[in-house]
């Protein structure tokens, strides 16, 4: 997981890079593998969400996410936390520049 | 009985602060989970909103007009509007719903992400309002190399 975060004016402007292969049912029978996808991204400043999407499998591969938030300041540090169809969970964080 | 009073004042008083948190964080999978399993935009809209109609021209919905690989295209989702949540739909692929993002209070409907399409087909942007009207979103994508891997 990369994460950039960057504040402009009074907006933060975020980019978050995933990996994951985003495999979905019919994707893996005719792949061979076992479906795999993020199904929930959450994002988090001092505790409180700023950003928040249900996802299934038909986003890109190594998904890319961009968003933008307010009420933050520099050097607040943001969290993401992904879970995937197997109830895996991964951790980001990154100050906010 | 004041302490019991006191105790009752108390207990609501904390329901009540409680509830924003839990409404402004929602995992839309585990919400409405029929909404995933739509083949058609239109029931999966129907399934998460209860109505598949909406106000056009609210929610700009930025989308290649010729997608050259289907496997990538990238999508923009703006408003202005005071918005709840967004989702985004299509009819290309096994199933609908892509994506649903819930808005908390302090974010910006300003969004950017990439998704896979077989065919050409119709994108659609679904929003509902704070004020709980729906607001609607539609554009067509042709794809000239199918994504998901088939063609």
């Amino acid at each position: 997981m990369k994460i950039k975060a960057k504040l402009k004016g009074q907006t933060i402007k975020v980019k978050a890079l995933f990996n994951s292969a985003m495999v979905g049912k019919e994707e893996a029978i005719k792949k061979k593998t076992v479906p795999s996808f993020i199904t929930h991204i959450i994002a988090k400043v001092n505790g409180e969400t700023v950003y928040e999407v249900s996802t299934g499998p038909f986003i890109s591969k190594n998904p890319l996410f961009k968003f933008q938030f307010v009420g933050a300041a520099k050097g607040d540090s943001l969290e993401i936390i992904t879970t995937d169809n197997n109830g895996k969970q991964e951790q980001g964080t990154t100050k906010i520049k | 009985m004041e302490r019991r009073k006191f105790l009752t004042v108390g207990s609501t008083a904390l329901a009540i602060s409680l509830v924003p948190l839990s409404l402004s964080a929602v995992n839309f999978r585990e919400s409405s989970p029929q909404t995933w399993e739509a083949r058609h935009s239109v029931d999966a809209i129907k399934e998460l909103y209860g109505s598949s109609d909406g106000i056009a021209g609210v929610i700009k919905l930025k989308a290649p007009k010729l997608a050259e690989d289907g496997a990538s295209i990238p999508l923009n989702i703006k408003s202005k509007m005071d918005l709840e949540s967004i989702s985004v739909f299509q009819d290309a692929n096994p199933r609908s719903a892509v994506a649903v993002f819930s808005i908390p209070k302090n974010g910006c409907v300003n969004f950017d992400l990439r998704i896979k399409m077989k065919t050409t087909s119709n994108i659609t942007a679904m929003g509902k309002g704070r004020d709980g009207k729906l607001y609607k979103t539609v554009q067509k994508v042709n794809v000239s190399i199918g994504g998901c891997g088939a063609s």
